[in-house]
């Protein structure tokens, strides 16, 4: 009896260690990360291309982008000022941006020095195909009263490229410095927007960053609309603080519902207040799965512990091993039921572990962090289970309603009847047919978009930005590699040649180029050549009285001046919004990036780099959906070795044949839910498939229930039941959840939980799986552990 | 007894400002006549030229309704300027200029000049009032730093009307645009009404 003392103690013992790590763990506060993206895997690329998705990201992580908005100008300007001044003063961002910085000497200087490059490409056509046209817009301009201020004054610029290039810089003329404030401006009818540009510190996706930010911007948005105005916001930040407030509601209310419905299912089965120690093996499990993670990974992802949280279901069952055992055994006690039952519970737990882990080997963190969190939650659980429970359910007295057995023979009945009427063959046909007719209905679909859900009001204003301002960054860009610079700058220009075409068909919002920045050679030969043509037709000029000799003279000075390098121009005021695009020089030549503004079709980019040498489309969005694709291939042969390795696991106790039908059921009973959900109507995703993996763990689980037929088939079955309901309490739940990726995993455990339970009963083994005659099974408290 | 003093001292050296001209006045006068026509001559003067780039026109300032500016010679081309921004006239009609950029604002300011309205100037530059209402002349020096690298300063000159203004630059060339012979008119006629309204 001493071990039934030690065991105990001994269990306490690690807990207390266990908490202690915790307690140490958390010292700083919950060490959680809520950057969904950071459970993608890195991408496929070379060391560049990971560079420049590094380079591009960070924008979108860090970067947010609030309009103002009031109908009247003057205060949106005053409203934007008092914030923009409020949060520089709070520090709580890197960066606060609401107004043009007013240096306008540097950009004078380098647009003067710079124009003839920066010449942009309708102009360049313009000048060389029709330079009449070309010479008359620069006459009417400078008589224009109301022409648009250009920056440099015409004895710096007669031929207006400087003028012409300064408009190219500020596409669509959409946001406008306010001469007054230097509040950056966007008129609308009936309405002005002020631009605010922030910039948090470090990633975004920190754990405590975005609620403060979020809270901050719903601040912002409470003074605004109460004077009247208006408030947009979009940002990575905001994405990343919804999807954190809304994961911690579901943990709530989902965690909360299984918790309950899992209460009142003991109580209502056992009757015994006392049973409810059986849920604590939930904890010790969501414990040691944390405090894994967190040891290992450093922090725990939010997604983790949704999944994670509701995967250690599997925990609930473990006591539900011996507990149900009381239907079979009037004179039940727990150290004696737990003896019973402890090999099925080792095998079932050796057989999950094998099934997680295999998860552990797919390329997305994401699976690897949930299938450690899973395997220590499992062993944490099933410690708690075997050392400390029974000593606390020692001296209970378990009477458990009959009427729940009854129902379970009654079920077992009907089974033989069925079985008898079309026999096991048949039926399996049935089923199989079930299976194809589903299996032909089913899609796959491998979206990135179900990870992070959709936010209606935030995807609104985001939509409302991208029209106003028409910046809509995205993760889509082009990766260009060259020789040398010379070399990059033609490539770009010829991508942005057809860019341009796909801007004009309305099919992309907008592209930036290096080539924008410093025209390439081969545009610049075709613009010198024009150039020297240009005195035959600038007779309006002359008219006007400026003397030949001053336009000789700008054109020689526009002819002869050496051309800006590349990093000369990205150095200058005028480069900045190309400085990240600009790679540098490696070991192979130098590398460059074009952005692009707007989401377009994968396969319209990739044609549009088609043949191009040294462009590649870099599209992180589409990479990853592929990947997602191939994670499930890898994912499903994973899952096939671990059922190998269960199979052999199973040989030693049940034989080769038995573990056979231990192992083959939970597969059908996932196949069958596979076909269920192309019934619904609703998509394979990685998420159902990681579901369907987790069934048939749980498959295997019920098998070996159903196999060890401890206390007959129907106290089994019973237990499997009861099993069933506790597993779908905490994971089936997951099925209303709002993140489309978390419900379609819910899903496919629902069904996969049902059909595991309808195939149990094949387990058994074959004299048992007879139909019980009479209802006296309970005496028949046989320790039925058999090894054929 | 000495704050008395100071009082009175202080007095004085208000009086003169108060009895002065004001910009509340030159508001109103500058607001008084519904409709104000006449020629314009702009002329360009920039450093690297002799001769300013000179171009004349008729101009119709209607109250509440903006300006018609006609730009006739050396080549023509009309312009309407109100709260909806610039438009210029084309073969379809009246095309409102895209964006609302420096352009807009500065001809936003040239309408506050020309109507009086120095509440909107006084936002974003020094107001500078000297002489009488029959020859007063009114100094611009803008505050933001982004205005100051453009204008150095603004002098509008005039009577009963404006009369003459000049926008010298920072980097130093300067518009002069007169208006010699203005006249105020109680109504729009048809024509320009119609240009004012479609």
């Amino acid at each position: 009896m001493s071990i039934e003392r030690r065991l105990p103690r001994l269990f306490l013992v690690l807990l207390l260690a266990l908490l202690a790590l915790a307690a140490w763990q958390w010292r700083h506060g919950p060490p959680l990360a809520a950057s969904m993206l950071a459970l993608l895997p890195q991408g496929a690329g070379d060391q560049l291309v990971q560079q420049a998705e590094q380079r591009m990201q960070e924008p979108l992580d860090r970067e947010l982008l609030l309009l103002v908005g009031h109908p009247q100008r003057q205060q949106a300007i005053a409203l934007v000022q008092r914030l923009g001044q409020q949060w520089r003063a709070s520090q709580r961002f890197e960066r606060v941006q609401w107004r043009l910085d007013s240096d306008l000497a540097g950009l004078r200087q380098q647009l003067r020095s710079h124009r003839l490059a920066l010449l942009p490409a309708a102009d360049r056509q313009l000048l060389i195909e029709q330079p009449e046209a070309f010479v008359q817009q620069r006459a009417a301009q400078l008589f224009d009263t109301f022409a648009a201020f250009s920056l440099l004054p015409p004895e710096q610029d007669w031929l207006g490229f400087g003028a012409r290039a300064q408009q190219a810089l500020n596409p669509g003329r959409r946001i406008q410095a306010d001469l007054g404030s230097g509040a950056l401006l966007l008129e609308e009818p009936g309405m002005t927007w002020a631009l605010l540009r922030l910039r948090s510190h470090g990633s975004a996706f920190d754990m405590q960053a975005p609620p403060a930010i979020a809270a901050a911007v719903a601040e912002a948005r409470a003074q605004v609309t109460a004077e009247g105005g208006q408030l947009l916001a979009a940002g990575g930040v905001l994405y990343a603080a919804a999807g954190q407030a809304k994961a911690s509601r579901e943990v709530g209310w989902i965690g909360g519902g299984a918790s309950l419905g899992t209460l009142l299912l003991l109580l209502l089965a056992f009757r015994r207040p006392r049973v409810l120690v059986s849920l604590l093996p939930i904890g010790v499990a969501l414990l040691a799965g944390c405090s894994a993670c967190v040891l290992v990974f450093g922090q725990i992802n939010v997604l983790t512990l949704v999944l994670g949280a509701s995967l250690i279901g599997v925990a609930a069952d473990y006591p539900q091993h011996y507990l149900s055992k009381s239907w079979g055994d009037a004179d039940w006690h727990s150290w004696s039921a737990l003896r019973a039952t402890l090999p099925g519970l080792t095998l079932s737990l050796g057989s999950n572990l094998v099934g997680y882990l295999a998860l552990a080997f797919t390329p997305f963190p994401a699976l690897t962090q949930i299938a450690l969190f899973s395997a220590a939650g499992l062993v944490g659980a099933y410690l708690c289970s075997v050392c400390l429970l029974p000593a606390w359910l020692n001296g209970l007295r378990l009477r458990p309603p009959a009427g729940l057995l009854g129902l379970s023979e009654k079920l077992l009945a009907t089974r033989a009847r069925l079985l008898d009427q079309l026999g096991s063959a048949a039926l399996l046909g049935l089923l199989l047919l079930f299976c194809a007719g589903g299996l032909w209905q089913l899609h796959m679909q491998n979206d990135i978009r179900q990870w992070l859900g959709q936010e209606p009001r935030l995807l609104g204003e985001a939509k409302r930005i991208a029209e106003l301002t028409g910046q809509q960054p995205t993760s889509q860009f082009f990766l260009v590699r060259a020789r040398d610079e010379a070399q990059l700058l033609e490539r770009q220009a010829a991508l942005a040649t057809r860019l341009e075409r796909a801007v004009a068909d309305g099919q992309l919002r907008g592209y930036r180029a290096l080539s924008q920045l410093v025209a390439a050679d081969s545009q610049l030969a075709p613009l010198r050549a024009a150039l020297q043509r240009l005195p035959q037709h600038w007779q309006p000029l002359l008219a006007m009285g400026i003397p030949p000799a001053v336009l000789q003279a700008e054109l020689s000075e526009l002819s002869a001046a050496p051309q800006p390098g590349l990093e000369q121009a990205l150095a200058g005021p005028l480069g900045e919004p190309w400085r990240p695009l600009w790679l540098g020089a490696n070991a192979d030549g130098v590398a460059g990036l074009v952005n692009l503004q707007g989401q377009a079709a994968s396969a319209l980019l990739q044609e549009l780099a088609a043949g191009l040498d040294g462009v590649q489309l870099v599209d992180r969005l589409g990479e990853l959906n592929g990947l997602f694709g191939a994670t499930q291939l890898s994912a499903a042969q994973l899952k096939l070795i671990a059922a190998a390795a269960i199979l052999l696991l199973l040989c030693i106790p049940f034989g080769l044949a038995g573990a056979l039908r231990v192992v083959c059921l939970p597969l059908l009973a996932a196949l069958a839910a596979l076909a269920g959900l192309g019934w619904l109507g609703q998509p394979l995703t990685l998420f159902s498939l990681f579901g369907l993996l987790l069934i048939t763990a749980i498959g295997v689980d019920y098998a070996i229930l159903m196999r060890e037929n401890i206390g007959g088939a129907a106290v089994s079955l019973l237990g499997t039941l009861l099993s069933a309901l506790t597993s779908w309490l905490s994971f089936g739940l997951l099925l209303v959840s709002d993140t489309p990726a978390i419900a379609n995993f819910g899903l496919a455990i629902s069904l996969g939980l049902f059909f595991c339970f309808l195939l149990a009963p094949w387990a058994s083994p074959r004299q048992a799986a007879r139909p019980m005659r009479s209802s006296n099974s309970h005496n028949e408290a046989r320790s039925h552990y058999e090894i054929p | 007894m000495k704050l008395r003093c100071w009082l009175g001292l202080l007095l004085v050296a208000c009086l003169p400002t108060a009895e002065a001209f004001d910009l509340d006045q030159l508001g109103a006068q500058l607001a008084k006549p519904a409709v104000v026509r006449g020629p314009f001559i702009q002329e360009k003067h920039l450093r690297a030229l002799p001769q300013p780039l000179t171009s004349k026109g008729e101009f119709i300032l209607g109250r509440e309704l903006g300006l018609l500016w006609q730009l006739r010679s050396p080549l023509t081309q009309d312009y309407r300027i109100d709260a909806s921004g610039i438009a210029r006239r084309t073969a379809q009609g009246w095309q409102l200029q895209p964006g609302q950029d420096v352009a807009a604002q500065q001809s936003r300011l040239f309408l506050a000049v020309l109507q009086g309205d120095h509440s909107g100037l006084a936002r974003d530059f020094a107001l500078q009032l000297s002489g009488s209402a029959e020859a007063w002349q009114l100094t611009l020096v803008p505050h933001s730093l982004l205005l100051k690298q453009i204008f150095s300063h603004i002098r509008i000159d005039g009577g009963a009307l404006v009369q003459r203004i000049e926008l010298v630059e920072t980097q130093g060339d300067r518009t002069l645009m007169r208006m010699p012979d203005s006249q105020a008119g109680v109504a729009l006629d048809e024509q320009e009404r119609a240009a004012f309204v479609d």
